[in-house]
């Protein structure tokens, strides 16, 4: 890999809402994850690229679950 | 044996060959891409999606002619090649994004330019993914949609989406320039233009990019080999099983509400 540093582009950041309820997202520097409260979905970023699929989110009502 | 979805079928059959498709001629190059980027022309301030990126090709494009790139796509693979290559190419404005084409995570009128090469014949649900696109994309917006067309004639269209399908798991479904139109005008969409372009493909780097099995390699040259004539001359298919396609570019743009 690159030593790209882990996080997220803050001009991706503005655009980015959660796809299943295209409400807001708050970034989770610490799990490294865009947390969607309305849709109880907590959505990982990996190496930089945030993976907004509903199938791999980790739900937020297991919270401490292994995604 | 172990059905998968569409959606992993789609992610293993990119996720291997992601440098065969940064690395084909078919993809890097195209009169479509030029026509893309006269279309969109220079824009410094302006945000534009790669929707389906792939390898890449549009989202490196559009780069040096507008403010920022979201490169969108379903497989982490290619998303990463594409990341690396932008660094390697000294594009600084290309962000990258997983995500479905039919549920994407943008706000509304968000981006300026919404294009999308080569990825709707792999999409699930192409109205849902058109209206997606028409929802991200911001009035005054321009969208490009490229992709291979199917011939309008049944027998054709049936001949090219079976070896569509036998080459690649994960094909869906090539529409016709008419369905395309269709199905624009249906999302909220005014169609400014379409140019078609005719493309060679070589038969062996195009079932190779795929991993095609030799089985259905075999299906496919059986099938070309017993083909109706207007078949063969439509599709141009030589003796080795190369054969011509047709592509289109079509210019779109937001209808008001």
């Amino acid at each position: 890999m690159t030593d790209r540093v882990p996080g997220i582009d803050p001009k991706l950041m503005e655009i980015l809402v959660c796809p299943v309820s295209k409400g807001p997202l708050r970034y989770d520097a610490e799990r490294q994850e865009l947390v969607s409260e309305r849709a109880g979905l907590a959505y990982p970023i990996r190496d930089g690229i945030p993976i907004m699929l509903p199938d791999e989110a980790r739900r937020l009502d297991e919270e401490g679950a292994q995604p | 044996m172990e059905n998968k979805t569409h959606e992993s079928i789609v992610g293993d059959q990119f996720g291997s060959q992601a440098g065969a498709y940064l690395a084909s001629p078919v993809h890097a190059r195209g009169e479509d891409l030029d026509r893309l980027a006269r279309l969109v022309g220079t824009r410094p301030a302006a945000r534009a999606l790669d929707l389906g990126c792939g390898g890449g090709h549009v989202a490196f494009r559009l780069a040096p002619a507008v403010g920022q790139v979201v490169a969108c796509d379903l497989s982490p693979d290619m998303l990463a090649a594409v990341a690396a290559e932008a660094v390697r190419r000294g594009l600084g404005n290309v962000a990258t994004e997983q995500g479905l084409a039919e549920r994407l995570p943008f706000a509304d009128a968000r981006f300026d330019v919404v294009a999308s090469r080569h990825s709707a014949h792999h999409w699930h649900d192409l109205e849902a993914g058109l209206r997606e696109a028409r929802r991200v994309l911001r009035p005054d917006g321009l969208a490009v949609f490229m992709d291979v067309v199917a011939p309008e004639s049944v027998l054709g269209d049936t001949f090219f989406q079976t070896i569509e399908m036998l080459r690649d798991p994960s094909h869906v479904r090539d529409y016709s320039v008419r369905e395309w139109r269709r199905a624009v005008e249906s999302a909220g969409f005014a169609v400014r233009s379409v140019a078609c372009h005719r493309v060679w493909l070589d038969f062996a780097s195009w079932t190779a990019r795929m991993r095609t099995p030799e089985d259905h390699v075999r299906a496919i040259r059986s099938l070309q080999g017993r083909a109706a004539a207007e078949i063969a001359e439509y599709f141009a298919i030589e003796a080795d099983g190369s054969f011509t396609i047709d592509t289109m570019t079509l210019e779109a743009v937001p209808t008001p509400h």
